[in-house]
């Protein structure tokens, strides 16, 4: 009993340190003033004097916002009909949204972009769909894990049985009852698209990363303020996320009182 | 509450080669409660999925109060059902999942929760009308789900297994309150269940299904005395069956000579099936002709299984008054009944 009550507390100090640690350092180092002990907050001043990095940072949002929407628009579906009418499909879907983590990159680069319209190939709006691609073995499973973990079917023919139209079924029932895995799935959307580079600079496309890798050849402190800004940034999305999930657990709560 | 007949006509369905369904045919009268009885996959549950619009059929109609409903998609039947799983909607509290089918119908707010909470009090959970599903038990989810089911007045209440989930205590209280409700209400109900005591207990008619087709449906009293196959005869309450040679339309058995209703069995060796309520364990016989195994004690009755002197094993069950000094090798006389008795091939 003795060691199991130990194994707990210390795994999960070592767990805290394996994150916080290289963070902390990086956080540190990027408050050091050109390098010496002395701490100020020059690198992010420098930051704010890059005139590219608001218009970087704003294309990566942009096309991450259009990678959420497709998101939204293709996969959470997908997921839904593969749950309510093909469950046999299951199976093949999880083997098919495996294979953007065993094709690589340069492969499914080439093959991705001549998939899709001739348009669209000389748009950078191209890598809102790719990222899609990238981001689909961990968003079909946060949203196959939501959906699996309720009886989505049988309350979907439930709401159809007290007369409710798919569109009323999808609007009062599915929608909420979903709505935290699909939260889940589209912040890892975001997450993974914000910090694309390997495909963006392969496709010859600039966005915020490849312009952090741009600029840490300059200065070097500047990067790696830049890359503890990334991470803060995308901890801040994550923090919400989970506030409105928490939000969304404490209205049931209420509801009862 | 409206009441409706419901008139399932030559209903066929197959999921590749399985034959779920063939050629089912049933009619229910407006108040009447039928259930259908059956094994795992015999089809019962696909019936009630097409009557309810969740399932097409590949041949055959539906008909309310004689409209064809086959093609009427599920939304528009007004049939209430109960789910075997929990069906209530996570995000909704019990009163708004009551009300949910009367919100479909744009009945006003105030109207449809003060119907909600009245169908709330009537399966007794009025105290509970805040409450989110997650915070109820199996037993309370489920009379929430027949509240809810109840609400939008249906013409017809579709029950599938709806007490499969719940403990024996629970589900017995829960099954008289659906009958008292169903009574009162007078809706016209199908319930699907592979649990015959369910069945028989609270059912006006019953039918027994087997590989998609339907065996027998009649009331309990009849499908249990007069059973119209082996199948229904084994699979409603418990039956021996015993080597016996038929001659003439007399069976010998247990060196009794009984005479069998007709039957289109020819002479010569048959199964004969026996309830063991019809055999009668008499003690200090001289003329013997089983030993007792074991007796069991189940309250006003009790269970004795007997071996013959042939190795046949041979169940009875009799009134516990006069039985308890029978013990496991005590030399006793069986007898059999001469009422419904039934023979079927070997």
């Amino acid at each position: 009993m003795k060691r199991k009550s130990l194994l707990l507390p210390v795994t999960l100090i070592s767990c805290i340190i394996f994150i916080a640690l290289p963070f902390g350092s990086a956080t540190e180092f990027s408050f050091r003033d050109g390098g010496k002990t002395k701490h100020s907050l020059a690198a992010y001043r420098w930051i704010l004097a890059q005139e590219d990095f608001l218009h970087y940072l704003g294309v990566s949002l942009r096309l991450a916002l259009g990678a959420v929407l497709i998101t939204l628009i293709i996969m959470v579906p997908t997921v839904a009909w593969l749950h309510l009418k093909a469950q046999r499909y299951r199976p093949l879907m999880e083997f098919l949204t495996l294979l953007p983590l065993v094709v690589p990159v340069v492969a499914l680069s080439i093959g991705a972009q001549s998939a899709l319209p001739e348009a669209l190939q000389s748009s950078e709006y191209e890598l809102s769909f790719m990222y899609v691609v990238l981001a689909m073995p961990y968003t079909y499973r946060a949203l196959d894990i939501g959906m699996s973990a309720i009886p989505l079917k049988t309350i979907t023919e439930a709401a159809r049985g007290l007369g409710a139209s798919w569109i009323k079924a999808i609007t009062y029932v599915i929608a909420p009852v979903i709505r935290n895995a699909v939260i889940g799935s589209l912040f890892l959307t975001l997450a993974l698209s914000l910090g694309e580079f390997t495909l963006t600079s392969l496709l010859h496309w600039d966005t915020f990363p490849t312009w952090v890798t741009s600029v840490s050849q300059q200065n070097i402190i500047g990067a790696i303020a830049l890359s503890v800004f990334s991470l803060a940034a995308a901890f801040f999305l994550l923090f919400a996320i989970g506030l409105v999930t928490m939000r969304s657990k404490s209205d049931a709560m209420e509801g009862h009182k | 509450m409206s009441s409706a007949t419901l008139e399932i006509q030559g209903i066929s369905r197959r999921f590749g080669d399985v034959v779920a369904l063939d050629e089912l045919d049933i009619k229910i009268e407006p108040g009447e409660l039928v259930a259908l009885l059956g094994p795992s996959g015999c089809g019962k549950t696909t019936a009630l999925r097409i009557v309810a619009g969740l399932e097409s059929t590949d041949s055959g109609h539906v008909l309310l109060r004689g409209k064809d409903m086959t093609e009427v998609s599920a939304n528009h039947r007004n049939m209430g059902m109960v789910f075997q799983a929990y069906s209530l909607f996570p995000n909704l509290n019990a009163e708004e999942n009551v009300a949910f089918g009367l919100q479909m119908r744009k009945v006003p707010k105030l109207n449809r929760l003060a119907k909600a909470r009245e169908l709330l009090e009537v399966v007794g959970l009025n105290t509970q009308a805040k409450r989110f599903p997650h915070q109820l038990s199996g037993g309370q989810q489920q009379r929430v789900a027949l509240a809810r089911a109840l609400a939008i007045e249906p013409d017809v209440l579709l029950l599938d297994e709806p007490l499969s989930a719940l403990d024996a205590q629970v589900r017995a209280n829960l099954r008289e309150e659906i009958r008292r409700l169903q009574l009162s209400l007078g809706t016209t109900t199908l319930f699907v269940t592979h649990d015959q005591e369910e069945a028989m207990s609270i059912s006006d008619r019953v039918g027994v299904m087997n590989n998609g087709r339907l065996e027998q449906i009649a009331s309990p009293d009849e499908l249990y005395n007069k059973p119209a196959s082996a199948f229904v005869a084994s699979f409603v309450g418990l039956m021996n069956r015993l080597p016996g040679v038929l001659d003439s339309k007399i069976v010998e058995v247990l060196g009794q000579r009984i005479s069998v209703a007709d039957n289109n069995l020819s002479d010569g060796v048959v199964k004969v099936l026996i309830r063991p309520e019809r055999v009668s364990v008499i003690q200090d016989s001289q003329d013997t002709n089983a030993t007792v195994i074991t007796r069991s004690f189940l309250g006003a009755s009790s269970r004795v299984i007997c071996q013959m002197r042939d190795g046949t094993v041979i169940q009875s069950l009799v009134p516990s008054a006069g039985t308890g000094s029978l013990n496991p090798g005590d030399e006793v006389k069986l007898i059999i009944d001469e009422h419904d008795v039934l023979v079927a091939s070997v």
